[in-house]
């Protein structure tokens, strides 16, 4: 058939190779990257007319190069044109300054022009005149026309051509064959069976294939240009690559591309590479000899086995090569479709591993020529490119999107890559191949890491003591509104210390420290240090087992803790109460003792200690304090929790710089109005926030235009949008520091400043004497860029984990590039940017965190597995909650499991939800099958359909918020589903900003389902809404077989207050709040306490009509409790117990003056959580309720009527409680006593209520009446409320 | 080139070494491709006879990939490199 022939034959369809390109090209009309292209420099004496005979020749026998395409309905078609031939233009530029470069820049202005397939020519052919014995002959083909292959025969071709012009020997190279026989072939193969049993075999071949990931993190999406280096290959390693093929056997081409492929890998960081490699497609094919766009590229998945003898595996990857080749006419952008990898960053290979030894440099008669291409089609990743014959010579060309990859990278790997090559090439296995170049090694061990620093050889317990002698008068620490001096800390910590050296405190003895944030608190940690001890800080809200484990590994000499409620501490405790007044010490550790211990998750089940020295800390805080310049006019706030360790440098650091520790009381770290409040009341310039809890900061109205100095985020990763939201929102430094408890604190910083546009937020550069150092899996370094296993090194390494040298042993080495260092191997993997900051990427083992807190997998599934309940375990992290799957064991109940894990394990801890399975799905190779794991539905399967708008916007939230894949149903639970305050808070937000106000995190204690929820909004939005004033609501849900709890409000008639008091009781146990009916306007103001009194006891035994039960009320709600108890007794009713918080008997109150109606008015400012003393200003009921409707109170946000009720049930209590006389109550009375109140009443003791008790059972609390619903005293009253409640199961039972 | 004459058995053998099959597999007529001869070990092939100075280029062993085929083009390019 000739040219003419196929001309005749008409437009046809496009072949399926040029079908995926049309459609690419369709999508980025503007992209220039389909032009394919090269140029050759000729030097030598041309013969310009022979050679365009010879190009004009090839012109017209390449018919691709005259196509033409049209996009019609029924498909975009082609046919050829002769119109559209190329012909050679020449372009002489010898007048030109710099032909060479005028050349280039010509060449690359034409490449870089977008063809429009439907108009313009696909082919152009440019011979440039730079000198007389010099020229560049510069091709350009659409990659619809032509491939690789294609082009060098285009080149052979012309050269020979030229040749048989010149010499007049014809040579032995045939013309091209026509275009059309390439078309027939390839709607035969579409039709045949072949197709159908290759569809087949890569069908099989990619079956369970997992996402394919390249070498650099980002969208696989070519760009309009690429990055390209080339080299030759070093002489040696190219001899050294074809002695290895030859003494296996085996091609060299494929020994190269398994060889890369096992060099990429190293970057993609998966089991199994997939790679792309072209496939020419010309063997035993029509398009033997004709140019055209033939080549398929197959994707090879290569499980690379490192450890492997490397002939088997290059003999294994070899063979896979081969077999995939005889089926490489199917089609990768049919492979695609079937697979479904189509849209997204779903793909089918990462880099594309090119080995053409058919394209060697071209010869020309007469002439010297080099090669130089220019363009071979979308560059998506990453593209390694070997040319030439491999005998006589071979180049390397690395190209790059630039989108993915850096100039500077793509040389480095081009670099590295040779250097890789022939290394492996003399390896036994692969895994003896180092990555990294010897300067790369340098760079990473020691450039990078260049922190020497000179700090003082002291300890903490030396820097606080200077500090304390310097500034005696200065405000050491302010806590709610006291402030404490420097000498005051001095003498009421020197006095402790000398206490704490008497029962064995000095050096490496440990002392436990559970105090909450207090004053006490504070003197308690200086006074350990002090003593040359280290502290140990316990966690009040832990369980009781928990803490014991802790105490039974860490042996402290003493205590220091307000009681002894669980019965844990013994004869060590030491309460603030019997702590001396005065008392000197002259302790002095050394540098090399410890200094604190702090207890974190570990995989095996118990906890672990982590033994912290001075030396490290006082680096750590030296540190700090003057890279930002931390001085005495600082006031940084105190709000971490002692257990974590960012608490450490809250805590020392402003007692070491002569500052102030402004110490939040306890509770307010989870509270963003709180901490703003505070920030402002306290003129606070620094402080900490885990991100998660940034976030939730930020969202709150309260922190709108605050501003600081400084923000410090640490504990977990800080997404690069939180900075930016940061930056619009508050007025401060942002920086990010990075550290486990394991290295001090924190190992390194960025400033996360406005201007920073780094996305992932980097975790920065080494602290000072601080190294990181980013290993691979046989502990060498890693190249820049590449993912590594972050190590850490220098001063700030703790010493170990208490009591447990094997696990010490597990994670601190040898430093083998330091001999007679440590290296602590973080179980973190991370990257490092060109700058030298590293890139937190993400951890290598079943560690999570969970906002900012460590947690170990392994402890949870321990826990399970201790518990017997389960066959088998596996916990997993999904969306920032936990999740244990278990496959039930013999006597299985999910109720039993959850009471378990939350005996054992703190809140944080136990998952959101337990999904039961047969079996847990394991992969082929037996490893646990994560992918395989069902996705939570977090809890609370009631479900039912949602039926009003306002359900199916809250339903969409909580999915929202909870992150949930299906909507909730509409008796679904927030916080069976999921949901914690923090989620809670960040509903409220959301709630408030779609309907323009929240109900109010109470109604989400009372109805958190999403049907009552929705009611609560509807009712507010309406007017004269009650949301959160029912008579009888829920505070906590509990074990459903434990008595309830009933607690009475005081006398706003709200038990909102109570909220702290009802979670802190252990075990859980459902509390439900009385509220006062007559915050219902509509309802007629109760005539008596006792009326009230019978319709709570009737409300009681309404929702459980039989069962013992428990009341309790604080102030004129213990009142109340009592008068309820007598009634329920009077109904046959079991109590058990009945608790009294700091309430008198009426009787007391009938003396007093009637209080005025602003005496009764400003009760309410104490209800809403505000110091009345301090607004005496606010008089008026207009003036109240406009304070309270301004502020950010819950009282606040009540809709008017509501507030009214409120008004009403304050103004009418003294009424009820004069009138009231108290029966007695046949049984124990257990009164609960702020002893540090009542100084103007010394007449206010437990003891009045003899005479309205069969028995008294007195607590004293060391708080304030209006303290103790407080977190604080909750967390003391709690536990004995618990332990009374249980106690009276005991009796009754 | 060198002077030993190329046979048709010394091309089956070079072919059969490549393949991992014994030569006498590989009939004359039978396609080379069904044996697992793909571009990659045709260009191994064609680099091997080019040093030893068998005239073939990929073309020919893509187009005609047999034995018979290919002792056809060396015999006639033999022919006319010696006439």
């Amino acid at each position: 058939m000739t040219a003419d022939g196929a001309t005749a034959q008409g437009p046809v369809p496009l072949t399926e190779a040029q079908s995926g390109l049309w459609y690419a090209q369709r999508l980025d009309p503007g992209n220039p990257i389909f032009n394919t292209g090269q140029y050759l420099d000729l030097r030598g004496p041309l013969d310009r007319d022979a050679f365009r005979a010879a190009v004009e020749r090839v012109s017209e026998e390449a018919e691709a190069l005259s196509l033409r395409f049209e996009d019609r309905p029924e498909g975009p078609v082609q046919w050829i044109d002769p119109a559209f031939r190329p012909h050679l233009e020449v372009i002489d530029l010898q007048r030109e300054a710099d032909p060479e470069a005028a050349a280039l820049a010509a060449i690359r202005a034409d490449m870089a022009r977008a063809v429009d397939p439907e108009r313009d020519p696909i082919a152009a052919q440019h011979l440039y005149i730079l000198a007389p014995d010099r020229h560049f002959w510069a091709q350009r083909v659409h990659h619809f026309a032509n491939d690789g292959f294609g082009m060098v025969m285009l080149t052979s071709r012309v050269s020979a051509l030229y040749e048989a012009a010149l010499t007049g020997a014809p040579g032995m190279a045939k013309p091209f064959a026509p275009l059309a026989g390439v078309w027939a072939e390839d709607a035969a193969y579409r039709a045949s069976p072949q197709s159908e049993e290759d569809a087949r075999w890569w069908r099989e071949a990619m079956a369970g294939m997992e996402d394919v990931v390249g070498m650099a993190p980002g969208r696989a999406q070519s760009a309009h240009d690429f990055h390209r280096h080339a080299q030759p290959m070093p002489e040696a390693a190219r001899a050294a690559l074809m002695a290895l093929a030859k003494g296996l056997r085996l091609s060299w081409p494929d020994v190269v591309t398994a060889l890369v492929a096992a060099y990429c890998r190293r970057f993609t960081r998966t089991g199994e590479i997939v790679i792309g490699t072209p496939h020419m497609g010309r063997m035993g094919s029509a398009s033997a000899r004709v140019p055209a766009m033939v080549m398929n590229v197959l994707p090879i998945r290569i499980a690379v086995d490192e450890a492997m003898p490397l002939a088997d595996y290059l003999a294994a990857v070899a063979r896979q090569m081969g077999e995939a080749r005889r089926h490489g006419r199917y089609r990768s952008e049919q492979l695609r479709r079937d697979l479904g990898l189509i849209g997204g960053n779903r793909r089918l290979h990462g880099p594309l591993i090119n080995v053409q030894p058919y394209d060697r440099p071209p010869h020309f008669h007469g002439l010297d020529v080099t090669l130089h291409v220019t363009g071979t089609g979308p560059v998506e990743d990453i593209n390694f490119t070997f040319r030439g014959d491999g005998t006589t010579g071979l180049t390397l060309e690395v190209d790059a999107n630039p989108g993915l990859y850096s100039a500077a990278e793509v040389a480095a790997h081009g670099a590295r890559l040779a250097l890789f090559l022939a290394t492996a090439a003399g390896a036994d296995r692969l895994a003896d191949v180092p990555t990294a170049t010897p300067a790369e090694a340098r760079a990473e061990l020691e450039e990078h890491n260049a922190t020497a620093h000179p700090v003082p050889d002291t300890t903490l317990t030396a820097l606080i003591e200077a500090a304390m002698a310097a500034r005696p008068n200065a405000p050491a620490l302010r806590f709610e509104g006291e402030t404490l001096t420097y000498a005051e800390l001095d003498r009421r910590s020197a006095a402790l210390a000398s206490a704490l050296r008497v029962r064995g405190g000095g050096a490496e003895a440990i002392v436990a420290v559970a105090l909450p944030r207090s004053v006490e608190l504070i003197v308690a940690l200086v006074a350990v240090l002090r003593a040359g001890a280290a502290y140990l800080p316990l966690d009040l809200d832990h369980p009781a087992q928990r803490i014991a484990t802790i105490l039974g590994l860490a042996q402290p000499v003493a205590v220091l803790a307000r009681d002894d409620a669980q019965g844990l501490y013994g004869e060590r405790l030491l309460a603030p109460a019997d702590w001396p007044g005065e008392g000197a010490v002259a302790a002095s550790p050394a540098p090399e003792d410890a200094a604190y211990v702090i207890f974190t998750s570990g995989s095996t089940g118990d906890p672990k200690g982590v033994v912290v020295t001075h030396r490290a800390i006082v680096n750590r805080l030296l540190w700090m304090g003057e890279q930002y310049g931390f001085g005495p006019d600082d006031r940084i706030l105190q709000k971490t929790p002692a257990t974590f360790d960012v608490s450490v440098w809250e805590f020392f650091l402003p007692l070491i710089a002569g500052a102030t520790l402004v110490v939040a009381p306890p509770g307010a770290h989870r509270d963003p109005a709180a901490i703003a409040a505070l920030i402002r009341a306290e003129g606070v310039t620094t402080l900490h926030f885990v991100p998660s809890m940034l976030a939730a900061f930020l969202d709150a109205p309260e922190s709108e235009g605050l501003s600081v100095r400084r923000v410090f985020c640490s504990g977990e990763e800080l997404p690069a949008d939180l900075r930016d939201r940061f930056h619009r929102r508050m007025r401060a430094e942002l920086h990010n520091l990075y550290g486990p408890t394991e290295a001090a604190v924190d190992v390194s910083w960025w400033p996360a400043a406005a201007a920073d546009i780094s996305a992932p937020v980097p975790i920065g550069h080494a602290v000072w004497n601080t190294r990181l150092v980013l290993l691979d899996e046989h502990r060498r370094p890693v190249p820049q860029g590449m993912v590594g296993h972050l190590y850490l090194g220098g001063v700030q390494l703790a010493r170990g984990y208490l009591g447990r040298p094997d696990l010490t042993e597990e994670r601190f080495l040898p430093d083998p590039f330091h001999p007679g260092e440590r290296l602590y191997m973080t179980g973190d993997l991370a990257r490092r940017r060109a700058d030298g900051a590293v890139v937190f990427l993400g951890r290598a083992d079943h560690q999570v965190k969970i906002r900012g807190l460590r947690i170990e997998l392994g402890e949870i599934e321990a826990v399970i597995a201790a518990s017997g309940l389960a066959r088998m375990a596996t916990v997993q992290a999904r969306d920032g909650r936990l999740v244990a799957y278990v496959v039930p064991g013999q006597g299985y109940d999910a109720q039993a499991l959850r009471a378990a894990l939350a005996a054992r394990l703190p809140d944080y801890m136990v998952p959101a939800a337990l999904i039961e399975l047969e079996a847990l799905p394991v992969t082929a190779n037996g490893k646990l099958d994560r992918r395989a794991l069902p996705e939570p539905r977090f809890e609370g399967t009631e479900g039912g359909a949602l039926s009003t708008d306002s359900e199916r916007r809250v339903a969409a939230l909580y999915a929202e918020i909870l992150g949930l894949d299906d909507l909730p149903g509409a008796g679904d639970d927030f916080f069976a589903l999921g949901g914690d305050s923090l989620l809670a808070v960040r509903l409220m937000l959301r709630i408030r900003e779609e309907w323009g106000h929240d109900p109010g995190l109470a109604a989400l204690f009372e109805h958190p389902d999403v049907a009552g929820l929705a009611a609560r909004i509807d009712a507010g939005g309406a007017a004269g809404g009650d949301a959160g004033l029912g008579p009888l609501i829920t505070l906590a849900r509990g074990e459903v077989d434990l008595p309830p709890l009933f607690l009475v409000h005081p006398a706003g008639g709200l038990c909102w207050g109570y909220r702290t008091l009802a979670a802190s009781l252990s075990p859980r146990r459902t509390v439900h709040g009385l509220q006062s009916p007559a915050l219902d306007l509509a309802v007629p103001a109760p005539g008596s306490i006792d009326a009230l009194a019978a319709d709570y006891a009737r409300r009681i035994m309404e929702v459980y009509p039989q069962g013992p039960c428990h009341v309790a009320g604080w102030s004129v709600g213990g009142i109340i409790a009592q008068a309820v108890a007598v009634e329920l007794r009077a109904a046959g009713r079991e109590v058990g117990l009945v608790a009294l918080l700091d309430s008198y008997p009426a009787d007391c109150w009938r003396a007093e003056p009637e209080p005025t109606q602003a005496q009764a008015l400003r009760a309410l400012l104490a209800i809403a959580g505000y110091d009345a003393e301090a607004y005496p200003h606010l008089q008026t009921r207009e003036q109240i309720v406009a304070f309270l409707k301004e502020g950010d109170s819950s009282l606040g946000n009540l809709p008017p009527q509501a507030l009214d009720g409120v008004v009403r049930v304050v103004l009418d209590t003294n009424r009820l409680v004069r009138g009231h006389h108290h029966r007695r109550y046949d049984g124990v009375l257990t009164h609960i006593r702020a002893a540090l109140d009542h100084r103007d009443r010394p007449d206010l003791t437990p003891d009045l209520w003899k005479d309205h008790a069969m028995t008294l059972d007195r607590i004293d609390v060391p708080f304030l009446h209006p303290q103790l619903t407080g977190a604080e005293a909750s967390a003391l009253i709690a536990p004995a409320l618990s332990a009374r409640m249980a106690a009276a199961a005991t009796v009754t039972a | 080139m060198t002077d030993a004459p190329v046979t048709l058995e010394k091309l089956r053998a070079d072919i059969a070494a490549m393949l991992e099959e014994a030569p006498a597999a590989i009939g004359d007529d039978d396609n080379l491709m069904d044996f697992g001869l793909d571009s990659m070990r045709a260009m191994n092939l064609l680099l091997q006879w080019e040093e030893e100075g068998v005239p073939l280029d990929f073309g020919d062993i893509a187009e005609t990939p047999t034995l018979s085929g290919l002792w056809a083009l060396v015999q006639a390019r033999q022919q006319g490199a010696s006439s």
